[in-house]
């Protein structure tokens, strides 16, 4: 673990972050290069430009979706710490870590913060519900313009229509996760 | 890591009749790995430290006192172990189950514990001090009675064995730094408890919550230290382990990305299935099956009935029936001979012809007739077996095709896109998939909600088919007349027929089969129905036509083969005659008895027409009309057209693109249909001429890239994409149909045919299948072939039948009966579902009228009118209160979903069947007005938190 990587990093803010996001030593010092190399304004902080630039993320429809799910509200840059926060949902669930200690803060990868990961993806205002506009918008990045605007409401429509249980037109987180959508999600998303 | 100490308190605590809570152990887990971290430096060690040491923080005070008790300890371990023997085996189930992610988990956390030590020894206070961090009420309590226990713990003897164990490792770890003796004892002491625990655990008077818990901790305790135990050997033995299980994983994926990767064309169907839909790629799966099906009939027929021909038989022009005769040798390498399968090809391997009837060839005594006999009929076997397998598993994926599932949209909205793909192709691959899943969910969606006028639809359904039976009947007689005037052609003169009156059959075979599709289409379009369908329909039409086709060219080759067999007995007669004529003219001649064979050239000799070869000659002409008539179609009709279209449209009067011509679309039914007979082709001429499974193969290959191309070149997706059913069995169905069709003309054939007199592995026997009979005479022992012939006796195949025949019916009655139990389940799901859908919808009144009724209830007629808007909310809330007094969680979130359903179950409205746009108004309203009902939906919370 000597690598150069490492030597930026303080053995500190290593152990902070472990501690925060449950990743081990080395794959914190691994994703700090990953970091690094993509921050081309090397300042320490990255920004959306930055993540553009990472293949798998520009040809996502939702690219921008996740990329945004890096910033916190109203910022630009995310520096390392939050980084690392946003990736530790993308820590595989342990079985046992969840009731090694249940009386501390949920951890990051816990499923249902995975699921609010996903959902925070559609809900574009961040207001805790998914309303037919946000999903019309996310449909226009899935499918471009291919079917016409009158199908895509009616595609929405449907969307909500299956997925909502308490008839407010909004999918709620609660109703996103008892949509069935549980399992689905996790096997594709993370 | 959780210690083995908590579940000690556990059941101490237990038996003084406390409740526990399941995390007090954190405490002595924080102190001991505080102590752990004093004394010993060595990580390596840490495992075996700290489930040692975690149980020595409580026993710290007392530890000199039960120094003493050490021995007794050991000697009561060894007792346990014996008395653990017989629910060891059920504890190592259990473990082995999570024991990957258990060692996997174990390593990560040791490290991660080091590092949190530091912090941890900052709460090195007390337990009573951290205690008082947990939230819940009864630890207090707890804590008391763990003191208590320790006091009087000489009462409890089990407890003070345990606790002893722990100590007695304490000092050895202070001795030595090697794994002494008594601390392995103790370890291995402690996976027997646990074990013993997991066991036991049933029986234990806990609460359900606690007991999986302290069962989790108890197995991956078990897990972890099972392995660790033994010497330093057995420990890397261990490791060893733990690393080969993660390198197998490894290795599986990579494994299964191989595996993925040398699927045949997955890429291009892929690609297809994007554009196109899984119709179109349906049709490609179906045509790779066929390939890979060919490819193993070929291997059968190459391997066992070709090849040992060629290499140990006779060679070519050694005999007769391998020699082109002297009339046709001038034109025996011509072009249009060859092509015709005439000439050198009509006595080469790829036909019966060719093959010689000695018993046994070459040095191997390998019996070449009876080879291809059961090669012929095993072939037969096969497709039948692998047909019928393909179809039972295809049974099971299940489905017509169309999502039962209920988040049809949901899913595809929220899950499609798949985040892995990195590379931009793939991403445009996967935005046209999605865009054409989408349009699929369209078309099924719009079909469900399509409500017409149903006479109207009614007597366009019935005229279409009047009408296609019309065509469809008409094109029978046409096929009937034509070949009955062929059969005429066939008495005159060759030479004085034109071109078209010699292929007259196939003219018309292949202009039917060129309009009638297209025709039926055209009907099919006043019948509506939903493509997926309208496709299955479409193909059951085009079937019959096809089969009409291929029962009148039966006929047609029937009589030509009796024609030929007339003649092949005037011929086998003249030429015996002949050869009795030279016999006898020979030995007057000499005067010697000796005659030896007529000295005449192999080409010269007087030969039958030998109608088996003529029958092959047949379909594989056929075969290859088949194939020629195919890729011209794509190359004039989809190819052209794309291309006049395309490149044209610059300079026309109208939009070549988007009006007249236009593209062409892929046709699904046509290519299927054309590719189910073709294969009914090569099963039946497969017998006459086996190299046409080598033609067919190679067929099938180029037609693959061919067609690939084509359609991603030339075609246009659908107008209405839809969903192909997830198991094509309506096409394996056609394609066993079809194969049960070709094995009857055949078996026909081998049964009752005699074979040519001097062409072909049965040459010589009354009928084909007496080579079969003559072997099992000649060359198996004598108790076979009675044993056979009892087989073959009918008073013993007839119960045989009989018994089968039961079977089936009892096999299918219970495939009912199982397929009507999933009917009723997947019923109630929905229901289930369907009804707290409605529940939920309808907690708040919503329905002005059901309020007012309510209003006139008796103990709701006390409210005064004004709080009318409240009184919803009231009663949920009271109920709220009350059911968190009857049930008091412990853990205090809420109530969870059941006993909202159940809160909403009282007040049941009508069902909502209205879409949500409609009904967007007003639960909006009821949703604004009451911020309770709400909020307690809210707490309900996602069950799993």
């Amino acid at each position: 673990m000597g690598s150069r990587a490492s030597t930026l990093l303080r053995e500190e803010e290593i152990e902070e972050i472990k501690k925060e996001t449950g990743f081990s030593h080395s794959q914190i010092t691994r994703l700090y290069s990953r970091f690094t190399s993509l921050d081309k304004g090397e300042n320490g902080t990255l920004s959306r430009e930055d993540f553009q630039r990472i293949p798998e993320l520009a040809i996502n429809p939702l690219g921008d979706r996740i990329i945004n799910a890096f910033f916190p509200e109203g910022e630009d840059q995310v520096n390392f710490r939050g980084f690392m926060r946003t990736l530790a949902h993308f820590r595989p669930i342990e079985d046992n870590e969840k009731n090694k200690n249940p009386t501390a803060s949920e951890p990051l990868n816990s499923r249902s913060n995975k699921l609010l990961f996903a959902f925070r993806l559609y809900d574009l205002d961040r207001d805790d519900k998914i309303s037919r506009d946000e999903l019309l918008q996310v449909l226009r990045m899935m499918v471009g313009v291919n079917i016409s605007d009158e199908q895509l409401g009616s595609i929405a429509d449907r969307t909500i229509q299956e997925a909502d249980t308490n008839g407010d037109s909004c999918i709620s987180f609660q109703e996103f996760i008892k949509a069935s959508l549980v399992e689905k999600l996790c096997e594709t998303c993370f | 890591m959780p210690p083995k100490r908590k579940n000690h308190l556990v059941i101490d605590i237990e038996n003084v009749g406390m409740d526990v809570d399941a995390d007090f152990d954190s405490e002595s887990e924080d102190a001991t790995r505080r102590r752990s971290r004093n004394r010993k430096a060595k990580p390596q060690r840490k495992a075996r430290q700290v489930s040692d040491e975690e149980e020595e923080d409580e026993d710290e005070d007392k530890s000199p006192k039960r120094r003493g008790q050490r021995r007794r300890t050991k000697s009561r371990g060894d007792e346990d172990e014996d008395e653990d023997n017989g629910q060891q085996s059920v504890a190592n189930k259990r473990s082995k189950a999570s024991r990957r992610r258990g060692a996997k988990n174990s390593r990560k956390e040791q490290s991660d514990e080091e590092d949190e030590s530091d912090k941890e020894s900052k709460q090195k206070r007390g337990r009573a001090v951290s205690k008082k961090s947990k939230e819940e009420q009864n630890n207090e309590k707890k804590e008391k009675d763990k003191g208590k226990n320790g006091d009087n713990k000489n009462n409890k003897k089990k407890k003070a064995e345990k606790n002893s164990s722990p100590v007695s490792s304490d000092d050895s770890d202070e001795e030595s730094e090697e794994m002494s003796e008594g601390e392995l004892e103790a370890l291995k002491e402690q996976v027997e408890e646990k074990k013993k625990l997991i066991a036991t655990i049933r029986n234990k008077p806990w609460r359900m919550q606690k007991r999986l818990s302290v069962l989790k901790e108890a197995q991956d305790f078990v897990e972890r230290f099972e392995g660790a135990l033994g010497k330093g050997k057995g420990r890397r033995l261990y490791a060893f382990k733990v690393m080969m299980t993660k390198k197998l994983i490894k290795f599986n994926r990579d494994f299964e990305n191989f595996k993925t990767a040398c699927i045949p064309w997955e890429m291009k169907i892929k690609e297809v299935e994007s554009h196109f839909g899984s119709s179109v790629a349906s049709y490609f799966i179906f045509l790779r099956w066929m390939y890979g099906l060919n490819l193993i009939l070929f291997g059968f027929m190459f391997g066992l009935v070709v090849m040992p021909e060629v290499l140990m038989g006779l060679p070519y022009g050694s005999i007769p029936r391998k020699t082109v005769p002297r009339s046709d040798q001038a034109t025996e390498m011509d072009l249009s001979v060859l092509l015709d399968f005439g000439g050198y090809c009509q006595y080469s391997v790829l036909f019966y012809g060719y093959y010689n009837s000695d018993r046994t060839i070459g040095v191997l005594k390998f019996r070449l007739p009876l080879s291809y006999l059961l090669t012929s009929v095993g072939i037969f076997g096969y497709s039948l077996l692998v047909v019928i397998r393909m179809m039972a598993r295809n049974a099971d994926v299940g489905g017509d095709g169309g999502d039962d599932a209920d988040f049809t949209f949901s899913w595809k909205m929220f899950t499609s896109w798949d985040y892995l793909i990195g590379n931009p192709e793939t991403a445009d691959n996967k935005y046209a998939s999605i865009t054409t899943s989408f349009k699929e969910s369209i078309v099924d969606e719009q079909e469900n909600q399509k409500d017409e006028n149903i006479h109207l639809r009614r007597f366009c359904r019935v005229s279409a088919n009047v009408l296609i039976l019309c065509s469809l009947g008409g094109s029978g007689y046409l096929i009937y007349y034509v070949v009955k005037r062929s059969q005429d052609f066939a008495k005159m003169d060759p030479s004085s027929l034109s071109w078209f009156e010699k292929n007259e059959v196939e003219f018309v075979m292949s202009l039917l089969g060129l309009v009638c599709p297209p025709l039926f289409e055209s009907i099919a379009e006043l019948e509506d129905y939903h493509p997926r369908i309208a496709l299955k329909w479409q193909l059951g039409r085009i079937f019959a036509l096809f089969l009409g086709n291929l029962y009148t060219f039966l006929f047609a080759l029937f009589d030509e083969v009796n024609g030929k067999l007339e003649e092949e007995l005037s011929i086998k007669n003249s030429s015996e005659w002949a050869l009795s004529q030279y016999y006898a003219n020979y030995s007057a001649f000499y005067n010697t008895t000796v005659v030896p064979p007529p000295n005449v050239s192999p080409a010269d000799v007087i030969r039958g027409p030998c109608w088996e070869t003529a029958v092959g000659q047949e379909f594989v002409k056929l075969t290859v009309s088949d194939v020629e008539v195919t890729f011209l179609t794509i190359l004039i009709g989809d190819f052209v057209r794309a291309f006049i279209v395309r490149f044209l449209n610059y300079c026309w009067c109208w939009d070549l693109e988007a009006g007249f011509p236009s593209y062409g679309e892929f046709d699904i039914s046509g290519n299927v249909l054309g590719l189910v007979f073709n294969q009914g082709m090569i099963w039946m001429g497969a017998f006459y001429a086996p190299g046409l499974i080598g033609i067919n193969v190679l067929r099938l290959l180029t037609s693959m890239y061919f067609q690939c191309w084509a359609v991603m070149a030339c075609n246009v997706p659908h107008e209405r994409v839809f969903k192909a059913s997830k198991s094509n069995n309506f096409y394996m169905g056609l394609l066993l149909l079809v194969l049960f069709l070709s094995i009857l003309p055949v078996i026909y054939t081998i049964m009752t045919m005699p074979p040519s007199f001097d062409c072909g592995p049965f040459s010589g026997q009354q009928k084909m299948y007496d080579v079969v009979m003559e072997t099992i005479n000649q060359d198996l022992p004598a108790f076979m072939g009675t044993i056979f012939s009892y087989a073959s006796n009918p008073g013993l195949i007839m119960p045989a039948v009989l018994l089968m025949v039961l079977a089936i019916y009892y096999l299918n009655t219970v495939s009912k009966a199982y397929q009507q139990a999933n009917a009723d389940l997947k019923k109630k799901m929905k229901t289930a579902r369907d009804d707290e859908k409605n529940r939920r919808n309808n907690k708040d009144s919503t329905n002005q009228m059901m309020k007012d009724l309510e209003e006139l209830l008796p103990n709701k007629s006390l409210l005064p009118p004004p709080f009318e808007e409240d009184t919803p909310s009231e009663t949920v809330s009271v109920k709220n209160s009350k059911q968190t007094k009857t049930k008091p969680g412990p853990t205090g979130k809420g109530v969870n979903v059941e006993k909202e359903v159940s809160l909403a179950a009282p007040n049941p409205r009508r069902p909502v069947t209205q879409a949500p746009v409609q009904r967007a108004g007003p639960p909006m309203n009821a949703r604004g007005a009451h911020a309770e009902p709400g909020r307690g939906r809210g707490r309900g919370g996602p069950p799993r938190r």
